[in-house]
């Protein structure tokens, strides 16, 4: 790079920098020229104090002082912001919402294990799929969300936002919720707990869960694809546990996980009981398979039997249990949204002290 | 030596933190002010260089990055004209206060009184 032959060509490269930082405009013009203007005043003023023309190094020191072309530009220039202070809450909201409350929750419950069930035992592959799919997921989805957002702000959307609210139509004052208890958060922790070893000990003591019947039974094919997603269920579910001991000013968040888990629970029943009823009808041994001992005895083969279709009949009533749980406080939240949103209620009084 | 360590770390994060509050603070204080002056002044005609220097005089640096985009919004405001014209060889553009800029500054001047004088009054209460 050339150095500048003299002051004035210092000066026009400086302000030939300053121009580049700003947006293009007659305005941007007039602030380079009013710049211009200004700083070979500067310099003629010092020049007239010293009585003679300023050296390269003494008009560097004014343009230094000045600040730098980038600097100058921004605090010259037209203030801009992608998302503005009226919808950046709004956008911060529906963004943790969209990342944390969906797209995390639907990666780890049913995309990781679809892929780990697709990828035949391969464990490495699927996690590794998982997350580079979950990582393109997160930046295409808060990409759109920040995009539909910016057009929200280009077309003053926030305008009408801040101009159609009517305190008449503001929720009304939330009863005090009814915090859960310390002691039946601590059971329930320890139970959590207690069942997740359990889960994790019975690949290799299949006897935790079929007793003495391990000696001719052996646990079925299907458990081998659901474990995992059983195994993260109760995971979640003690953390569920833990987040809402610690975090009991989160109202919302017990009734949002549980609906959450109740959820994901219902999707890995109906994916259970459709692999089982597509299991082989003649040799029909979904949940346990008969050990190559037993094989050949007419009663294991019937208390096989009776087991598998008991088994059977308990994720039926089970998946029946959750959908009516689930329907039930999925009422109970809309119509919760329905009085926040009519503002129903009575008006809050006001206490004067 | 560690103890030695954090207490100094502590104390200068402290007191960086502490010169940040007070110059946020300063600014604020300094913008309404700012305005003021840059209108009382602009009661006589003057181009931005002068315009800076004669504030500067007064005790009121303000760098050319406030300076401008404030005459800018004045102006869009209505409270300012301006004007392009030749003077030494040179093209500067000259400010002064429009009418409605007069009346504004009036209102302005006399609700600076009233707060200085209110705020007197509660530091002496102090």
């Amino acid at each position: 790079m050339s150095t500048p032959k003299n002051p004035i060509e210092l000066l026009d490269r400086y302000l030939q920098a300053v121009r580049f930082w700003l947006p293009k405009s007659q305005r941007q013009e007039d602030l380079i020229a009013e710049l211009g203007e200004d700083l070979r005043s500067q310099i003629e003023a010092q020049e007239a104090e010293l009585g003679r023309p300023l050296d390269q190094a003494e008009v560097s020191a004014i343009l230094k002082r000045c600040g730098s072309p980038m600097i100058v530009a921004a605090r010259l220039g037209p203030k801009q912001h992608l998302i503005g202070p009226t919808l950046f809450p709004i956008y911060q909201f529906v963004l943790k919402m969209v990342l944390l409350w969906i797209l995390v929750p639907v990666f780890i419950f049913i995309i990781g294990p679809v892929n780990v069930a697709k990828a035949g035992g391969d464990w490495g592959t699927a996690v590794l799929n998982t997350i580079g799919n979950l990582w393109s997921g997160l930046f295409v989805a808060a990409g759109t969300v920040t995009l539909v957002f910016a057009i929200l702000e280009r077309t003053h959307a926030q305008i009408a936002i801040a101009d159609k609210w009517d305190p008449l139509k503001l929720p009304p004052v939330r009863k005090q919720e009814r915090k859960t208890s310390l002691a039946h958060m601590v059971c329930e922790i320890f139970f959590g707990f207690f069942g997740l070893t359990w889960l994790l000990l019975l690949p290799h003591h299949p006897g935790l869960i079929l007793g003495p019947a391990s000696t001719f039974l052996r646990v079925g094919p299907i458990w081998h694809t659901f474990y995992l997603p059983i195994l993260l269920l109760a995971v979640a579910s003690l953390l569920r546990s833990g987040i809402t001991l610690a975090r009991p000013h989160w109202v919302w968040f017990p009734r949002a996980a549980e609906m959450l888990q109740e959820l994901l629970g219902l999707i890995m029943l109906n994916f259970m009981i459709n692999a089982a009823a597509q299991a082989p009808g003649g040799d029909w041994h979904p949940f346990v398979v008969l050990a190559d001992a037993a094989k050949n005895s007419a009663q294991y083969i019937r208390i096989a039997g009776i087991v598998n279709a008991s088994i059977l009949l308990s994720l039926a009533a089970a998946w029946l249990g959750v959908c009516i749980a689930l329907a039930v406080q999925t009422w109970q939240l809309l119509r919760d949204v329905r009085e926040r949103i009519s503002g129903t209620g009575q008006p809050a009084s006001l206490h004067v002290h | 030596m560690h103890h030695t360590v954090y207490v100094t770390s502590y104390m200068t994060t402290s007191t960086t933190a502490s010169a940040e509050i007070f110059e946020n603070l300063k600014l604020e204080l300094r913008r309404g002010c700012l305005t003021l002056a840059v209108l009382t002044q602009l009661r006589n005609e003057q181009y931005g260089y002068t315009l800076r220097k004669a504030l500067a005089e007064d005790g009121l640096e303000i760098d050319e990055g406030t300076l401008y985009p404030l005459l800018r919004r004045l102006e869009s405001q209505g409270l300012l004209v301006s004007q392009w014209r030749e003077e030494d060889k040179r093209n500067k553009r000259f400010y002064r206060l429009s009418p409605q800029g007069e009346q504004t500054l009036n209102q302005l001047l006399s609700e600076w009184q009233r707060i200085n004088t209110s705020l007197s009054k509660i530091l002496q209460e102090a």
